[in-house]
């Protein structure tokens, strides 16, 4: 599902124009919100909206410079996209100092290791809890319990599921997995949908510590089975993978790739290219289910998958055997193509095209 | 491994076979009589397999004395060399008796496959002795290490725990570790520090607790390491940072080797033997844990600011005339 900042940003100004219409009238009401567009695109400022709206507006676009615009800038646009975004953050902080999306976002540029991130947001997690709570519980209190409230109720609570995910995500990285899996499971409780699919990093943190239960019944248990999309997505089956290539299941692997071949296009290129993309820093980047991005950013995210283990090529163990399988799905002309573009990003990047982290060279 | 130790007590046994049920006393004398010339004592195809892989493990151990000198080109080539040498001797055992184990086990090491394949060939070749040999057992003493021959079996399952580890396949390498610990409890392999890697990296804490009772809670390089590794991934920080400051207190250059990896080349068979509490020590453990450290990106770095860590390390690196490289330099 994923969470769209610009979808968010008009769904919050278009909760706080509908309280403001007469609801005794519902044809003016009807006509007055038919202008609401035109002016969220054009005139905003002209729309009633508190400090929070207005923080979250540069929240998302900040997070639209940072997470969609940056990964596609060169050197100098890029830094020209880094200060905006952080001016925009600086300045949402301002409006409303309990801005969490704009400290979270702020915090994950500003702390130097993977180990000081999460530590930071472990140290807040409780405070930004109880804050969206409160607000919450304030909306719920002060209203009926019509459409509107429970959407204004729901988007109260986005920036902690939003917190908790990127802890997730973190505790993942920081090779925490067990803290990952419960910290996944804590968003689940919070928001059985799932908006964050916090369920995809829960996966993976099942498949490091080779947890089949756990990752049958995350992926099929009953919480699953009220969930809209089925347990196919990029994240399900390459955990799946991983564990049946941690059994030495190699069929069983090779058929799991074959599947995710089948299912996203240009599969078999993205496992042989492997890009690793900066996280989104306002949420996991909302992309189109079963789309390549979509698979690309699975990949990307596999990283604590693929890349462990002693390999020859220092590109890990999993990371090799799938780049492996997958390139013998491909005609040798696209290998080619595949592997002039990763020298040529390489020399661009100024690094050699070799990305292991193991150390001990001699 | 001590092959020429092992070579002797196969064919002392062997002999007494022949001799029909001997004192422990003439046994001894027999003992002693084939540490003079064990060569006099070989009389059959299977014997004379295994005194070859004695030797070629014994040429192996001088031919790495001089490793230091040479640069890494060099290293390289003389590597080469050596494992080709070690794999034309074994397939000369092979060719005496098909189901040496050391043979099979050290031509596969020597092959120097990727570890990813090297998996699937230990387990293909974990069945075949089983096969040819029939299934291990703990036998009547209660531990197959007691006999001699049950050896080379159990070293494969060793390596097949390492290299699963290696591979990040801790659910195979915890179970091949069950394995060697039922079947041989004394566990002169030392699958216990493998197990306690992989305890560590699955984040097993009640599995590891287990182990560390088993071994009656003596410590050594690997388990301070597992355990400053298991609690931090746990975050149980005041426990990370004591199992640390054990680590650094008990292994000798333990912060040393951790902030500075030493290259380890492959083991042949099996890990090198060590004096307790010894840099040796420290230095394979280190390096065993390498790909679960790796795993746990932040962890060297948090070790490098505990109070007294780095120095420790420095103050080790420059006792002992030590490099001291700079990870940030190109």
């Amino acid at each position: 599902m994923a969470f769209d900042p610009q979808r968010e940003d008009y769904q919050r100004l278009g909760l706080r124009f509908a309280s403001t219409l007469d609801t005794s009238s519902p044809a003016e009401a009807t006509r007055a919100f038919a202008t609401f567009g035109r002016r969220f695109a054009r005139e905003r400022d002209t729309l009633p909206q508190s400090d929070g709206d207005r923080a979250f507006h540069l929240v998302a676009t900040a997070a639209k410079h940072i997470d969609y615009e940056l990964p596609f800038a060169d050197d100098a646009e890029a830094e020209k996209l880094i200060q905006r975004g952080h001016a925009l953050l600086d300045e949402a902080l301002q409006l409303d100092a309990r801005c969490y999306d704009a400290m979270r976002m702020k915090a994950a540029a500003d702390n130097p290791s993977f180990e000081a991130f999460f530590s930071y947001l472990t140290e807040h997690a409780e405070e930004v809890r109880r804050t969206c709570e409160e607000q919450r519980d304030h909306i719920l209190a002060n209203d009926d319990a019509d459409e509107r409230t429970l959407l204004a109720a729901d988007i109260a609570m986005r920036p902690y599921l939003r917190w908790i995910a990127t802890q997730a995500e973190q505790a993942l990285i920081c090779g925490r997995n067990r803290e990952a899996l419960r910290l996944a499971r804590v968003d689940l409780e919070a928001d059985p949908r799932d908006v964050a699919d916090a369920r995809f990093t829960a996966a993976f943190a099942c498949a490091k510590l080779e947890d089949e239960q756990a990752l049958d019944e995350l992926l099929h248990g009953a919480a699953a089975k009220r969930r809209i999309r089925p347990a196919n997505d990029a994240w399900a089956l390459i955990a799946r993978l991983a564990l049946a290539h941690k059994h030495y299941d190699l069929p069983a692997a090779s058929a799991l790739l074959n599947e995710l071949i089948r299912t996203y296009p240009h599969a078999a290129e993205s496992f042989v290219r492997q890009i690793e993309l900066p996280e989104g820093v306002f949420a996991r980047l909302s992309v189109r289910p079963y789309s390549e991005d979509e698979l690309v950013l699975a990949i990307s995210e596999a990283t604590v998958l693929l890349q462990e283990g002693r390999d020859p090529e220092g590109r890990g163990v999993l990371s090799a055997w799938v780049a492996a399988q997958a390139a013998q799905t491909l005609p040798r002309a696209v290998l080619q193509m595949l592997a002039e573009q990763a020298e040529a990003n390489a020399r661009a990047t100024g690094r050699g095209a070799d990305h292991g982290k193991q150390g001990g060279s001699r | 491994m001590n092959a020429r130790e092992e070579l002797i007590r196969r064919l002392a046994i062997k002999r007494s076979r022949q001799l029909g049920s001997l004192s422990t006393e003439a046994f001894a004398e027999l003992e002693l009589a084939v540490r003079d010339n064990p060569s006099a004592f070989v009389d059959d195809a299977e014997e004379e397999a295994f005194a070859l892989v004695a030797q070629a493990l014994a040429k192996l151990n001088e031919s790495q004395h001089d490793d230091d000198l040479l640069d890494d080109d060099q290293y390289v080539q003389a590597r080469a060399q050596r494992l080709a040498r070690l794999g034309a001797s074994c397939a000369q055992a092979l060719s005496l008796d098909e189901n040496c184990g050391d043979a099979l086990l050290l031509q596969l090491l020597a092959a120097d496959h990727s570890p990813d394949e090297l998996v699937g060939r230990l387990l293909d070749l974990d069945v075949h002795l089983d096969d040819a040999c029939g299934p291990l057992s703990a036998g009547a003493t209660g531990d197959a290490w007691a006999d001699v021959f049950a050896r080379p079996h159990l070293r494969v399952k060793a390596a097949l725990a390492r290299t699963c580890a290696d591979t990040a396949r801790f659910a195979m390498a915890r179970a091949t570790c069950d394995d060697l610990l039922a079947l041989a409890p004394l566990d002169s392999l030392g699958a216990r520090l493998t197990y306690a890697l992989t305890l560590a990296r699955l984040e097993d804490e009640d599995g590891f607790e287990w182990l560390d009772v088993r071994e009656g809670r003596k410590g050594n390089a690997w388990f301070h390491l597992s355990r400053a590794l298991l609690m931090y991934k746990l975050g149980r920080m005041p426990a990370a940072r004591r199992a640390l400051n054990g680590y650094d207190r008990l292994c000798t250059g333990g912060a040393y080797i951790l902030l500075q990896p030493i290259f380890v080349d492959t083991y042949l068979p099996d890990r090198p033997a060590f004096e307790p509490g010894s840099f040796l020590e420290a230095t394979l453990a280190a390096h065993e844990a390498e790909p679960i450290i790796a795993d746990t990106p932040d962890f060297v770095w948090w070790a490098s600011e505990q109070p007294g860590f780095y120095d420790s390390a420095v103050s080790y690196c420059e006792r002992n005339g030590l490099d001291w490289r700079d990870p940030n330099a190109p």
